[in-house]
């Protein structure tokens, strides 16, 4: 036993150690977790280089495309597709996220990175200021002006940042209306629909309420149509309008009346799709690709599509969503890079974006081509929303303008402020993220 | 230092400074790594949140010293976060002991296929989180999930709750989510401890005629009570950080926004690397500040225990 003596007091010394070494280990992990959410820093200015329009016709070369993945297949049929045309480039699509917020991330990555990798970037339509902003775009300005003719225009507006267009777009995507025929009436104005649905418990409407993206997209509609904005062409904060407290409040009074079903605080696009088939609601407001999928349920006969409602004594409006083509600032074949936008952007290969893919063109011919016609039987509506559709606000701080939006909207929905408090929180929050350095 | 000196013979302490520089030198290489894994993160991501970067302008960038803790620390959001998440912590985190325990001592009865039983109640935790949020999500689904059916057709309250959109449903859900993936971790954690209690111990209250009931609160219970300290600390720590069960079931909706969660938004949604590293460091040190005190005053108990059974 004596022979353990001497040892004692290192062993107590060294249980401090231990419990020291033990937080040691905790601090490094948990910072070690939230060190990795760091990121890199942005840096390095750069003036913003041009798109020479005519380039494309002698390019040659690979050129790689990046963006999400592609369930429908467009990008990379349009790849083949290209590929095969031109001759001389070679057109491939690298899928780089599985959702929409991963591919941001990972293109963002890339262009921080100075990457190389991706000559062409498939972008939401809400990136173009935040990335136009960094430089991280080659400015499509003249290739543009000279494809306009051939491109709707409200869809290029998605494109643009400070008087110049930093994309191209490839194919656009606006709300519309599904109702069955059986039950309700086609909505001419929000409150026409509303108080239909309003009538029977089959009758209800189910749209994207849920705390996200989503819901900012389904409220500008409505704000849009009832003349409303967000931010005026200056840049201004407008939010705090009559308009947005009526369509606060006429939102918020139908979740009361059971005009929607109160369920729709938990929809994002899917699950409201889902709803709708269950046969229980007269009306829904999703994407056009939801229409392929209603053709295979049992409602195949049953439903209908419209474009947009108005707001009563106001026009239809609506938001428009969609990718664009953005061409990397570092991109090493810049020419193919514009070969490729001209042919995915041209009258022929749009009618295939909306034959083969389902995807709403941004050439308005297309959509009254017969071929089209046949496969998207609700094309001419589709037209109507695209064109009274307008872009979100423009800036390079919008995911906090859109965070400001819903989160707002939802507290209204969900009964946890007032309109009168939510109104003033959004015009205070979008006007602090406005001032973000 | 001189008495000691005095008492123990210099020889000894000569070799004992030699072993400690071996030591130290064994030790160096992973130590180094260490620091350079983490240290380095860590430092760099202190850097971040003293600074501005901004998000208009390429490039751009401002020292602003604690600025961003501040702006922080004053903001409404911050709180909310913090409050939301100790309440999803103390409400998780003792379901997960409780049932745990339960789950343990059932484990511990001899009986036949109990290795496979002790096998199977492991599945929760082998799933993704993601996975089993989009489950739970599914379950509580108003009109056709499997909870709101089941509870409308027995009569029960909460078939008519949209319980994803509702304040507290909200948090329930999230909790119940949290609960069935790791109570079978708390619990594997804790029927090790079951297994070092010796025999013998029971057979003695047994001897002393010591009922079922005062068996587990006199001896189960206190000899159990390092193997459940430590299932505390490490569920707490995931408590604190948590993140993929609200991002998918709420998106911070109703009262469920965690700390972890703002740091994402302000960090990957909004590029606002400043103020982001800021709210990382804050969850941080939380969580750091709760480990220590576990480790301080809890941690008394297992050394206590280790004594004792000494």
């Amino acid at each position: 036993m004596d022979l353990n003596r001497p040892a004692l007091p290192l062993q107590n010394k060294a249980t401090p150690r231990t419990r020291k070494a033990l937080a040691a280990t905790a601090v490094a992990a948990a910072l070690l977790l939230s060190a990795c959410g760091g990121g890199a820093a942005p840096q390095g200015a750069e003036q913003a280089a041009a798109a020479d329009p005519a380039s494309g016709a002698n390019a040659s070369g690979a050129v790689n495309i990046c963006g999400v993945k592609d369930a429908s297949g467009i990008y990379k049929g349009t790849a083949e597709a290209f590929t095969k045309a031109n001759g001389k480039v070679a057109a491939k699509y690298t899928e780089i996220g599985a959702t929409t917020d991963e591919a941001r991330t990972q293109i963002v990555q890339r262009l921080e990175g100075k990457s190389t990798e991706c000559d062409l970037f498939v972008t939401d339509v809400i990136w173009t200021s935040e990335f136009a902003s960094q430089g991280w775009l080659l400015d499509q300005t003249k290739l543009v002006e000279a494809n306009k003719d051939r491109l709707i225009p409200s869809t290029v507006e998605t494109t643009k940042y400070q008087d110049k267009y930093w994309g191209s777009p490839f194919f656009t995507n606006a709300g519309l209306i599904y109702y069955q025929k059986d039950k309700v009436a086609k909505p001419e104005s929000w409150q026409q629909l509303y108080a239909e649905a309003a009538k029977a418990p089959g009758n209800g409407y189910v749209y994207q309420g849920k705390q996200y993206e989503g819901l900012t997209v389904n409220f500008l509609e409505m704000l849009y149509s009832a003349g409303g904005e967000v931010l005026n062409e200056q840049g201004d904060v407008k939010i705090d309008s009559k308009e947005t407290r009526d369509v606060l409040n006429f939102m918020s009074d139908g979740l009361k009346n059971s005009s929607a079903d109160r369920a729709v605080l938990t929809y994002n696009e899917d699950p409201a799709r889902l709803a709708y088939e269950s046969g229980d609601f007269g009306y829904q407001r999703n994407w056009p690709h939801v229409y392929r999928l209603l053709n295979a349920t049992p409602l195949a006969s049953s439903f209908a599509v419209a474009p947009l409602p108005a707001w009563e004594g106001g026009k239809a409006s609506g938001v428009l969503g969609g990718w664009n083509l953005a061409i990397s600032a570092h991109s090493t074949n810049q020419a193919g890079a514009v070969a490729f936008i001209d042919f995915a952007t041209s009258p022929n290969w749009q009618k295939h974006v909306a034959m083969d893919y389902s995807q709403a063109p941004v050439n308005e011919a297309a959509y009254s081509d017969p071929a089209v016609l046949q496969k998207m039987p609700f094309a001419t509506e589709l037209l109507a929303s695209v064109k009274g559709a307008k872009p979100r606000p423009i800036s390079p701080v919008y995911p906090q303008i859109s965070q400001a939006i819903y989160k707002n909207v939802y507290a209204v929905l969900s009964g946890t402020a007032s309109t009168e408090e939510a109104v003033q929180k959004m015009a205070e929050e979008i006007t602090t993220a406005k001032a973000s350095f | 230092m001189a008495t000691r000196t005095l008492q123990a013979p210099a020889k000894t302490s000569g070799r004992d400074r030699a072993e400690r520089k071996l030591a130290f030198r064994m030790t160096a290489p992973s130590l180094f790594i260490m620091a350079l894994v983490a240290a380095v993160p860590i430092g760099y991501a202190i850097w971040l949140s003293l600074n501005q970067y901004s998000v208009r302008t390429a490039g751009l960038s401002r020292f602003v010293g604690l600025e961003n803790y501040v702006n922080a620390l004053a903001s409404q959001e911050w709180w909310a976060a913090f409050g939301q998440t100790f309440l999803f912590a103390g409400l998780s985190v003792s379901l997960e002991l409780i049932l745990g325990t339960a789950m343990a001592l059932l484990l511990n009865l001899a009986f036949k296929g109990r290795a496979v039983l002790r096998t199977v109640v492991l599945l929760p935790y082998a799933i993704i989180t993601v996975v089993s949020a989009i489950t739970w999500q599914t379950m509580f689904q108003p009109n056709m999930g499997l909870v709101t059916n089941v509870l409308s057709a027995l009569g029960l309250p909460g078939g008519d709750v949209v319980w994803l959109g509702e304040h507290g449903y909200a948090m329930a859900v999230i909790v119940m989510a949290d609960v069935w993936k790791t109570t079978p971790f708390a619990a594997l954690i804790i029927l090790a401890g079951l297994q070092v209690i010796s025999a013998e111990t029971y057979e003695a209250a047994e001897l002393d005629g010591a009922s079922k009931w005062q068996t587990f609160v006199n001896i189960t219970l206190p000899l159990l009570r390092p193997a459940i300290v430590l299932a505390a600390i490490f569920r707490t720590m995931d408590a604190l950080r948590v993140f993929d069960l609200p991002f998918v079931l709420t998106r911070g909706a109703n009262g469920t926004e965690s700390m972890s969660m703002l740091a994402y938004t302000q960090l990957r949604e909004n590029r606002l690397v400043g103020e982001g590293s800021a709210l990382s460091i804050l969850t941080f040190l939380t969580v750091m500040v709760v480990s220590v005190i576990y480790v301080r005053f809890a941690g008394g108990n297992i050394r206590d225990v280790a004594k004792e059974e000494q």
